[in-house]
């Protein structure tokens, strides 16, 4: 915390206080203390004093004890020799300013100064003040408005507001951010001064309608005139959070959390900005400053960057309307405000429809990867300093001097940031691009990483669909369907070949990484299992728990995908499982997994082990890729596909037997699972592991067998899979140890599994 | 031989919620109706609390309705031209609440406007002391904007809003929290959707006393026992303590039966279906008392004639046991 | 603690060291001794198939030997109606097994003419419900006469008109023993014994080797008979808990129930007759509780179509494996009478897809084709990740139907969540054109109207 913010929000502070007491005694002394005091159409009283105080304030009187509370909240002004973080004074100081200065309007009000007159002055939809014939400005939002905005900042059509304080450096200036900030559905509050001169003037004078009906609100032209953005957040709380005058504390949690406010400081900052500011961050809204002032970090305290200094003349822009931009971008960024987009701005029609199309050679305008050219795509996170949101660079030619039916090389980089993004989630996302390219019709895309193959249909080119667009429908699908975990995102298009060349290496290293990061990501390295209950909707007592080394038996989700999913989702069917304390880490029991599925299960499964078959064996729902079966007479076990429908040595096809394995029954002997827990270490490594395999789908080994070979040398038996009968081999018992022993498989020698 | 009747000792029991708010608590509502509470499955009187008996909602909607059965118009008749009026005449038929549906579109074809259904709502209200549930047609962006409308029109009442639906939930709870509502809450059948919804509702700050969840289910012959068996897990799970699950659930029966071939017409059909009126009506009260045994606090049916059926039915689960071990 | 299929499987002649010369002999119609022993830890095999299991190993499979609710059956003519076996308390854990047989009770005070003309209609009803044929299961015959000729002869009125099994009612032995004898060459329930004629009703059960139903107003009474009976031996028993009210009904039936399957309470593990029309005026509503709620035989009063199909549905519908979902014929439906240039659409054979499909475009007045195809009874998202709804399978729908002979385009709409389909379906079906259509239902019609 900052001595010096702390020094001058103090004294902003205490000043204020001072004059609130003057003006009160002033105001009694003429009009009595009877007097009412009240805000127009609002049923919350002085809402700010109302919501931190729990007092009613109806009178001039009963302002007196409360401005005796706030000179309570006063501290003194730290001496120059002492450092500490002040945080708490400070903050102190800011609920002080917030109740002199509501009291404050408050005798305004009664003196007839509020709303402020502003001759000459229209609005389009207001406060109404039936007395006044005059112009003037807003003052206070009334209850109608704020529930009618309430209801959209809550369900989230308007994402946040921006109160603006002061004035920008011109008007051309005031005018671009005011209309930054209204492209996002951002409502908009304008109070203060510099110098007499307000952002509100500067809007005025170049037209720019003011009111409720265009989301912006100008409460009056000086800085005490911001306590109105503070009711208004305050009823928001008391309004839509169930809370009751007097919660401080829910109040300012409330709005740190739901309502996504931020104050935007234009101009010279002074002693009471800095009160308000303080006042601001109570309520958890972030000050962004234009101007040069000292910086509140997060320092375990805050939650994000509290008190942000952007010296408009130094961000590094084309020219002063691009610094208004980004200054709001980055008032947005540090407050967390989420943005929808909801079409994708492609000139095709765009949708989960498209998906499967195909593009023939013959309709094909150009392809790129393939077997005549390189193509590749790579998502990777970086800093949210280091990525332009919405940005699309193509870097090369176009392909209009490509020949029809010709190839070119392609490369697209996406850089995201966020909050909340994970590097382990870089290849869930990646995966992503599959799927968000092909809705565009007209658009394959097969493949992933550097095995990417797109083609772009004639139909599709002729409609103007050119490389832009895969950025365009990057970004929009990106912050779409991932929001919660992408708050930033820029796509680079590579064609230039040298280029293509040179990120193609990158590329490759780190997908050789990734690879080497999952096979490095072990049950034992990570703290947290995730649970899966998709399927509880026909397998009511079904729970899969995955873990690094175990996905989930449908195959579809692995454990990064578990851990992307709740991020996106944290209410969903992927919840995280704390391991706990490990009971059996051969039979692979910790406390947390147990209770989990105890409890997700409704009791149904009391324990469950990760690898063991024989013992408590996690249940399945109806998904698996493979049933893995005991066949006791082998001492082994047997792997059927869903793609197998032959007869098995157990006696049964896969159909009968999923009926078995399947239903959310724990029935040791028989499990389902995913294919790729086949070639985990972890896979029954309880009993005996991989080298308990007697007998397997002929689609497996063939489909597998590169993985399979590798798992067979690991297992120390290199030619294990000639080992393994099939269904060509033979589908019964005695068939099957008839070729285990002439094959001296090693299942025949090991510790008998039961 | 003295046997020992085995007992259930349940964890949980279902939170008590009250539709309608009289003058006392800001409304115009002549009385309040109060469901939930039960400390047991579904009128197992011998192990548990009942407090609340299950009610009967009777849907009407804002205008003379297209595609209803021919049986639901003579059986409501000209009543049906004004929500005002059909409301009164649901109310003398014996229905617990007024569950009022508004169409896409009104009778020239316009788009229903915030507007209409302002009035609407305010017709029904003025004609009937009975606590109110709303839903919109069930198509987001309409939903949300009638519900606005409607949630400040009734302001005070304790009105069930709805459809929240997990795609669209958030403005129609923000609607009921800005004015002292409930919601409705709709998910496809599944334990865990609707319990996720809850989440979601829940933590937009709606108290979860001001909910009610509602299932779905199919009619009869037509995936009842999906909805049925939803149902009973989500009372046990709410029994077993799981907290997001134990609220009151609600169903749309007659919106599902009369949807069915077998209520719907009356001609064209096997002869071994029976008297027309007969297996309609059959059908509407048959699965909602069956539900009912599953667990549902408020049934919504179309026909009077199932208003009376269904309470008939629930005199009788109410009436504690004449024997049958104790 | 119940045993497992592998510490069954132990006991069995495949789990023996070295093998029992029977091993996997298949003669209990399972595949291994593996296989039998897991159904037997399900609960769904009786230990009894089994010729080769040794006294010492059945001593410990006791508890898993047989089921908790004793399997009670009556039949006549190749006609059976059987209940007993369940295993759970709520539909959603596992199937319920037995469909509770529907009876319809007449009276042989009501005259022998009125009885056969009652009984010939009522065995004659049958109605299609999604391709399967339902029908009431049997009558009771009630002698409410005193007079055993009387009985006699309604009994013979009743068996004149239908082959279905019957429940002799009468509470007097003499009455009875002329029913049984009216009823010779088929095995009816004999209801029923209670405190006062259990000795004679036992007799005659077992004389005629019929079920036994034993009445009592509390469970007391109930075990007490029961047990008596049982040493008198007679082994398959039938309980009536004599009750008043649905709620009285509810408690009960669930009493029972319970007792049997988390006690094992043998007492009281047989299956349940119920009279819902003694429980409430709302006798379909009371029957749909008997039939919910643990009945295994339901006794009806009345009998018309308007009433007897909803009931009828009702319990096919909550007789279903929860696990494996209803489904309908694969085919071609045709919605509204289609013509050559109607649209062909495609779903799965899921009965609520279908349902949904089908009700949609025909409530919205639509004409088409709709083609099921078999996607062994999932929705359409489940079957396509698991494989079952791909484009092969939709083609040979489009193939075995013939629908090509019936349309005059070559245009087929697919289900907007496969749209990912198109393309394989393409090359599946030369020459087709492939149309995404909506996602749900429920926008078809819209879809159609913009579409067409």
């Amino acid at each position: 915390m900052s001595k010096y913010i702390a020094t001058r929000a103090l004294r902003g502070a205490t000043g204020l206080v001072r004059e609130a007491d003057e003006m009160l005694t002033k105001a009694i002394a003429e009009k009595g203390p009877e007097t009412p005091v009240v805000f127009p159409n609002t049923a919350y009283f002085l809402p700010t004093i109302l919501g931190l105080t729990g007092r009613e304030i109806e009178t001039l009187g009963d302002l007196v004890p409360l401005l005796e509370r706030a000179k309570s909240l006063l501290h003194p002004v730290p001496p120059a020799s002492l450092w500490k973080p002040y945080l708490g004074e400070t903050l102190d100081a800011g609920v002080a300013t917030l109740l002199a200065a509501e009291a404050i309007e408050g005798v305004r009000f009664v003196n007839g100064v509020q709303p402020e007159l502003f001759p000459g002055f229209e609005m389009g939809g207001a406060t109404e003040y039936p007395h006044l014939e005059e112009g003037h400005l807003n003052g206070p939002i009334d209850d109608i408005q704020l529930r009618s905005w309430g209801i959209q900042l809550v369900d989230g059509r308007m994402p946040g507001f921006a109160a603006i304080v002061g004035c920008a450096k011109n008007n051309k200036v005031a005018v671009q951010i005011v209309r930054e900030l209204q492209q996002r559905s951002i409502l908009i509050f304008l109070a203060g001064n510099v110098n007499g001169r307000s952002i509100i003037h500067q809007l005025q004078e170049e037209g720019v309608e003011m009111g409720y009906d265009t989301y912006i609100v100008p409460f009056g032209t000086d800085t005490l005139s911001a306590i109105y953005a503070i009711g208004f957040a305050t009823r928001a709380a008391l309004t839509f959070g169930g809370m009751k005058g007097g919660q401080p504390r829910n109040i300012f949690l409330y709005n740190k959390f739901r309502v996504f406010a931020f104050v935007l400081a234009l101009g010279e900052v002074d002693d009471l900005k800095y009160a308000a500011a303080a006042g601001a961050i109570s309520y958890g809204f972030p000050v962004i400053a234009d101007t040069v002032i000292p910086e509140i970090l997060p320092t375990g305290v805050t939650r994000y960057e509290h008190v942000i200094s952007m010296p408009f003349d130094e961000i590094e822009a084309d020219d002063d309307l691009d610094r208004a931009r980004k200054l709001v971008q980055k008032a947005i960024e540090v407050r967390g405000l989420k943005l929808q987009i909801t079409e994708v701005p492609v000139p095709v029609p765009y949708g989960s429809a498209f998906e499967g199309e195909v593009v023939r050679k013959n309709d094909m305008r150009i392809e790129f990867g393939g077997k005549y050219s390189r193509a590749f795509e790579y998502l990777y996170m970086t800093e949210m300093d280091k990525v332009e949101d919405g940005k699309i660079e193509i870097v090369g030619a176009g392909f209009d001097d490509v020949p029809d039916k010709g190839a070119m090389d392609l490369g697209i980089v996406i850089r995201v940031a966020g909050r909340k993004m994970q590097m382990d989630f870089e290849p869930v996302l990646e995966r992503q691009v599959h799927y968000f390219i092909n809705g565009a019709s007209g658009i394959q895309h097969i493949g992933q990483r550097d095995i990417t193959w797109i083609r772009i249909s004639k139909n599709a080119v002729e409609k103007g669909f050119d490389l832009n667009h895969f950025g365009e429908i990057l970004i929009a699908r990106f912050h779409a369907d991932f929001g919660a975990i992408v708050d930033k995102i820029e796509v680079t298009i590579y064609t230039e070949p040298k280029l293509v060349e040179e990120w193609l290496a990158t590329a490759r290293k780190a997908y050789d990484y990734r690879n080497r990061r999952l096979a490095d990501l072990t049950d034992e390295a990570v703290d947290d299992f995730y649970s899966c209950t998709l399927c509880q909707s026909f397998a009511p007592d079904h729970v899969c728990v995955v873990t690094p080394q175990r996905l989930g038996l449908c195959g579809a989700y692995n454990w990064l995908d578990c851990k992307a999913s709740f991020q996106i989702n944290p209410t969903g069917p992927n919840q995280p499982i704390p391991k706990g304390t490990c009971i059996d880490p051969v039979k692979g029991y910790w406390t947390g997994s147990t209770e989990f599925t105890r409890k997700a299960s409704h009791g149904t499964v009391e324990d469950v082990t990760m690898y063991s078959i024989m013992e408590n064996p996690m249940t399945a729902c109806g998904c698996f890729e493979c049933i893995v079966m005991l066949i006791p007479e082998a001492n082994g076990v047997m792997v059927v596909s869903r793609e197998d429908v032959s007869m098995t040595p157990a006696g049964m096809t896969f159909s009968t037997l999923a009926g078995m394995a399947g239903g959310g029954l724990q029935t040791p002997g028989v499990m389902g699972i995913g294919k790729y827990y086949l070639t985990s270490p972890k896979f029954i490594s309880a009993d005996g592991g991989f080298k308990r395999i007697v007998w397997m789908s002929s689609f497996l080994k063939e489909s597998m067998a590169e993985e399979f070979k590798a798992v067979a040398e690991r297992e120390g038996v290199p030619d294990l899979l000639d080992r393994i009968a099939d269904e060509t081999d033979c589908t019964e018992v005695d068939g099957l140890l008839e070729f285990l022993a002439e094959k001296e498989h090693p299942a025949m020698t090991m510790d008998v599994m039961f | 031989m003295p046997v020992k009747i085995p007992m259930e000792k349940w964890a949980g029991s279902v939170r008590t919620v009250t539709l309608g708010a009289t003058a006392a608590d800001g409304g115009t509502r002549q009385h309040t109706v109060t469901v939930g509470g039960e400390t047991t499955l579904p009128f197992l009187h011998f192990e548990g609390e009942i407090p609340n008996r299950p009610v009967v909602a009777t849907e009407i909607q804002d205008r003379r309705p297209d595609g209803w059965s021919e049986l639901l118009m003579e059986a409501w008749g000209d009543r049906m031209n004004d929500p005002g009026d059909w409301a009164k005449a649901a109310e003398e038929a014996g229905a617990d609440l007024i569950a009022l549906t508004f169409g896409l579109t009104g009778l020239d074809g316009q788009p229903t406007s915030a507007e209409s259904a302002r009035l609407a709502v305010r017709k029904v209200l003025d004609a009937t002391g009975l606590p109110v549930m709303v839903s919109g047609p069930g198509q987001a962006e309409v939903d949300n904007e009638l519900l606005v409308a409607v949630a400040e029109e009734g302001a005070g009442e304790r009105l069930v809003l709805g459809y929240c639906e997990d795609r669209n939930y958030r403005t129609i709870v923000a609607a009921a929290l800005g004015h002292g509502h409930l919601v409705h809450a709709r998910t496809a059948m599944d334990v865990n959707l609707a319990k996720q919804l809850n989440i979601l509702i829940n933590d937009m700050q709606l108290p979860l006393d001001r909910i009610i969840m509602d299932p779905t289910t199919g009619a009869l012959g037509y995936g009842i026992e999906y909805g049925y068996s939803v149902m009973e897990r989500l009372r046990l799970a709410a029994l077993q303590g799981d907290s997001m699950t134990q609220l009151p659930m609600l169903v749309t029966v007659g919106e599902e039966t009369w949807k069915a071939k077998e209520s719907k017409v009356g001609q064209g059909v096997p002869e071994t279906w029976g008297v027309w009126e007969e297996r309609a009506i059959n059908w509407e009260a048959v699965t909602a008392s069956s539900l009912i045994q599953s667990g549902a606090d408020i049934v919504v049916v179309r026909h009077p004639e199932s208003v009376k059926r269904v309470h008939a039915v629930i005199d009788s689960m109410m009436t504690a046991n004449d024997r049958g071990g104790s | 603690m119940a045993l497992s299929g592998i510490q069954i499987y132990k006991l069995l002649p495949g789990g023996q060291r070295p093998p029992h010369p029977k091993a996997n002999c298949k003669e209990c119609g399972f595949p291994t001794c593996l296989a039998f022993a897991m159904k037997l830890a399900a609960k769904q095999a009786e230990l009894s198939v089994c010729g080769y299991v040794s006294d010492e190993s059945k001593d410990k499979l006791s508890a898993a030997a047989a089921p908790p609710i004793r399997l009670a059956k009556v039949s006549s003519n190749g006609h059976e109606v059987a209940a007993g076996n369940e295993t759970v308390m709520f539909r959603h854990e596992k199937t319920f097994f037995h469909r509770p047989g529907l009876f319809l009770r007449v009276k042989d005070t009501d005259g022998v003419e009125a009885i056969k003309a009652a009984v010939s209609s009522a065995d004659a009803y049958l109605v299609d419900y999604v391709g399967m044929e339902l029908t009431l299961d049997g009558f009771a015959v009630e002698a409410a006469s005193g007079d055993a000729t009387a009985f006699g002869a309604a009994i013979g009125a009743v068996r004149g008109a239908s082959d279905r099994p019957l429940v002799l009612m009468s509470a007097d032995a003499a009455l009875m023993e002329a029913g049984l004898e009216a009823a010779e060459g088929m095995t009816p329930l004999v209801h029923s014994a209670n405190a006062d004629n259990w000795e004679a009703m036992a007799q005659l059960a077992k004389k005629h080797q019929a079920p036994l139903a034993v009445c009592a107003d509390s469970l007391d009474g109930l075990a007490d008979l029961t047990q008596k009976i049982k040493a008198a031996g007679v082994e398959d028993m039938v309980l009536d808990p004599c009750v008043g009210t649905m709620a009285g009904a509810l408690s009960s039936l669930t009493q029972l129930r319970r007792l049997a399957l988390k006690e094992n309470f043998r007492p009281l593990g047989y299956p349940i007759i119920a009279f819902p029309g003694e429980w409430c005026e709302d006798t379909e509503a009371a029957a749909v509780l008997a039939i919910a709620k643990y009945a295994g035989f339901v006794v009806l009063d009345e009998f018309s179509p308007a009433s007897i199909y909803p009931l009828l549905v009702f319990r096919q519908n909550i007789y279903t494996n929860p696990q494996e979902p209803i489904q309908v014929t694969p085919g071609l439906y045709e919605i509204n009478k289609p013509g050559p240039s109607d649209p062909v659409m495609v779903t799965t054979n899921f009965s609520i897809t279908y349902f949904s499909v089908s009700n949609e475009i025909e409530g919205s007045g639509n004409k088409g084709w709709l083609l099921v195809a078999d996607a062994e009874g999932m929705s359409v998202l489940t079957a396509w990740a698991a494989g079952k709804f791909d484009a092969e399978r939709i083609a040979k729908t489009v193939k075995v139907t013939g629908i090509e002979d019936k349309i005059s385009h070559r245009s087929i709409i697919l289900p907007g969540h496969v749209a990912v389909l198109s393309g394989e379906l393409e090359e599946e079906l030369p020459g087709w054109e492939i149309k995404v259509g909506p996602r749900e239902a429920v926008n078809l019609p819209q879809y159609l109207k913009m579409a067409i």
